[in-house]
């Protein structure tokens, strides 16, 4: 069975993501506007003023409230989609981590942006590598189509019995949220028909008024522990539950974007730049121009964040010779970039490579070509045995 | 690793009147117990809803708090539509001992 072919619309990243949660057809939609995200919030009740979007719209006074009530809509049930950004996701952070304890299976956009401080309204991905051991899947996009086809690929696995776990999709705030691109939107019954086997399965447990039930009470000693427990394994089983899901989008849309990590010309790559967000458009071009060089560099691009895709990694990585992992934000203390931190983490898997750090595009700075030519030039160097530094904040070298 | 002995068999931190979750020793700090009166209670298991510890058990033809969680609060008692729960100093059952 294949989707019929969906219109295609010029449509920016913030607009997909609204189409995408539409599509999914949510009971409740909470959420509070805020710079770059505040499109996704208007397009959901434009959705809902012209009678496309059939969801309880709730009027928030803040996204604290907005993840309480999603989580709550899911516990009893329901549906859930709420957006958020940089400081909205900060204020919502207590709701936020009960969210992922209540295994609340709500989908949520990020536009990816700074946080303060220093104030910044810019892009970066310091919000959601802040947030990325709160117990929630963060999954990493890279454009409008695939913000689309990631929030409907969200709902299938946050809702899957197996899962239960709430689903982060983020993207670069500015470079994505408000650029727009052609985009090919699924026709509602094709959605409907993706998501139907979610109805097939058990159903979860939830909040109905004739069994008195309570969620988020206190559990300590081993009761706590073992849920701690549950909630990592249920982790643990949503690393190939992605895999399964994108493959099953492959074949009925005819997109998939690779499960846990995308793969670019990194099979006979001798170096590998790891990245994610919308640096990787660049980054494509840039490895182009490089193979036809003659260098044999490979693009990784890390589409789930958490749970850490370990296992692909090493797959991917084992037998390069040097490694650069390009970082939209910092990792405070270790003062390298956070994916960076991460991979430093599988060395021993991978072999004793040079493993480098650049830290580039906070705040608005532009990822340019020359940008990745460089992390290409400097990584290929280390890989001849050329002495090399650890961490490059590329803008403050230039 | 399979858990040798599972404690609850939620996902979620889920609890209600007929399984436990709660482990915290809760009780220790009541001043007033709920005592519920069986004979104008009717078993509706409002006090078990409004329960912010849940620790209403259900005694199949009444509920009764498990005075291991219970705090004394007494939200049961002010919810109870039939008067049916009375809160009592802890004082008054001192001759149990040390037995809360």
């Amino acid at each position: 069975m294949k989707a019929r072919k969906g219109e295609v619309k010029v449509i920016t990243g913030n607009a997909a993501a609204a189409y995408g949660a539409m599509l999914c057809r949510p009971d409740v939609v909470a959420s509070y506007p805020i710079t770059p995200q505040s499109e996704v919030v208007e397009q959901l009740s434009r959705f809902h003023a012209d009678g496309i979007l059939d969801a309880e719209m709730v009027e928030v006074e803040g996204e604290n409230s907005a993840m309480n009530i999603v989580a709550a809509a899911t516990l009893a049930g329901g549906r859930a989609f709420t957006a958020t950004s940089s400081a909205g996701l900060a204020f919502m952070f207590d709701a936020f981590l009960m969210t992922a304890g209540y295994r609340a299976p709500v989908v949520m956009v990020n536009v990816n942006r700074e946080l303060t401080s220093i104030f910044s309204v810019s892009g970066g991905q310091q919000d959601i590598m802040t947030v990325r051991n709160a117990g929630w899947v963060q999954i990493s996009v890279e454009n409008c189509q695939e913000i689309l086809d990631s929030v409907i690929m969200a709902f299938r696995l946050a809702e899957d019995i197996e899962i239960q776990l709430p689903v982060m999709v983020c993207y670069d705030g500015f470079y994505v949220s408000f650029l727009a691109e052609a985009v090919e939107i699924p026709t509602r019954e094709d959605v409907d028909q993706f998501l139907a086997p979610l109805k097939l399965q058990p159903e979860r447990t939830k909040l109905v008024p004739e069994r008195p039930l309570g969620c988020g009470t206190h559990g300590i000693l081993r009761g706590f522990m073992e849920l701690r427990y549950k909630h990592c394994a249920a982790l643990a089983r949503a690393k190939q539950k992605l895999e399964e899901i994108d493959r099953e989008f492959g074949e009925f849309f005819g997109r998939s974007y690779g499960g846990q990590i995308e793969e670019y010309r990194t099979e006979d790559a001798e170096i590998v730049v790891l990245t994610c967000g919308s640096a990787m458009g660049t980054a494509r071009t840039v490895v182009d121009a490089k193979r036809a060089q003659g260098l044999k560099v490979g693009l990784l691009k890390l589409r789930m964040l958490r749970p850490f895709p370990r296992e692909r990694l090493i797959q991917a990585l084992k037998g390069k010779k040097a490694v650069g992992i390009l970082d939209r934000s910092v990792c405070f203390g270790w003062n390298c970039g956070p994916m960076y931190m991460e991979l430093r983490a599988l060395s021993p898997d991978i072999g004793p490579v040079p493993m480098m750090s650049f830290i580039d595009g906070l705040a608005n700075m532009d990822i340019t070509i020359p940008h990745i030519e460089r992390v290409i030039d400097d990584v290929y160097a280390a890989s001849q045995g050329k002495p090399y530094q650890e961490v490059t904040w590329i803008p403050l070298e230039e | 690793m399979v858990i040798f002995r599972e404690f609850t068999k939620y996902e979620a931190g889920w609890s209600d009147a007929d399984e436990q979750l709660l482990c915290l020793d809760t009780g220790s700090w009541r001043t007033k117990r709920p005592v519920v009166n069986r004979e104008k209670c009717n078993y509706c298991g409002l006090c078990a809803l409004y329960c912010p510890p849940q620790c209403m058990v259900n005694m199949n033809d009444h509920l009764a708090p498990n005075l291991d969680f219970c705090k004394g609060c007494g939200i049961c008692a002010k919810e109870c539509p039939r008067w049916a729960i009375t809160m009592v100093p802890e004082g008054e059952f001192a001759h149990e001992g040390a037995k809360r």
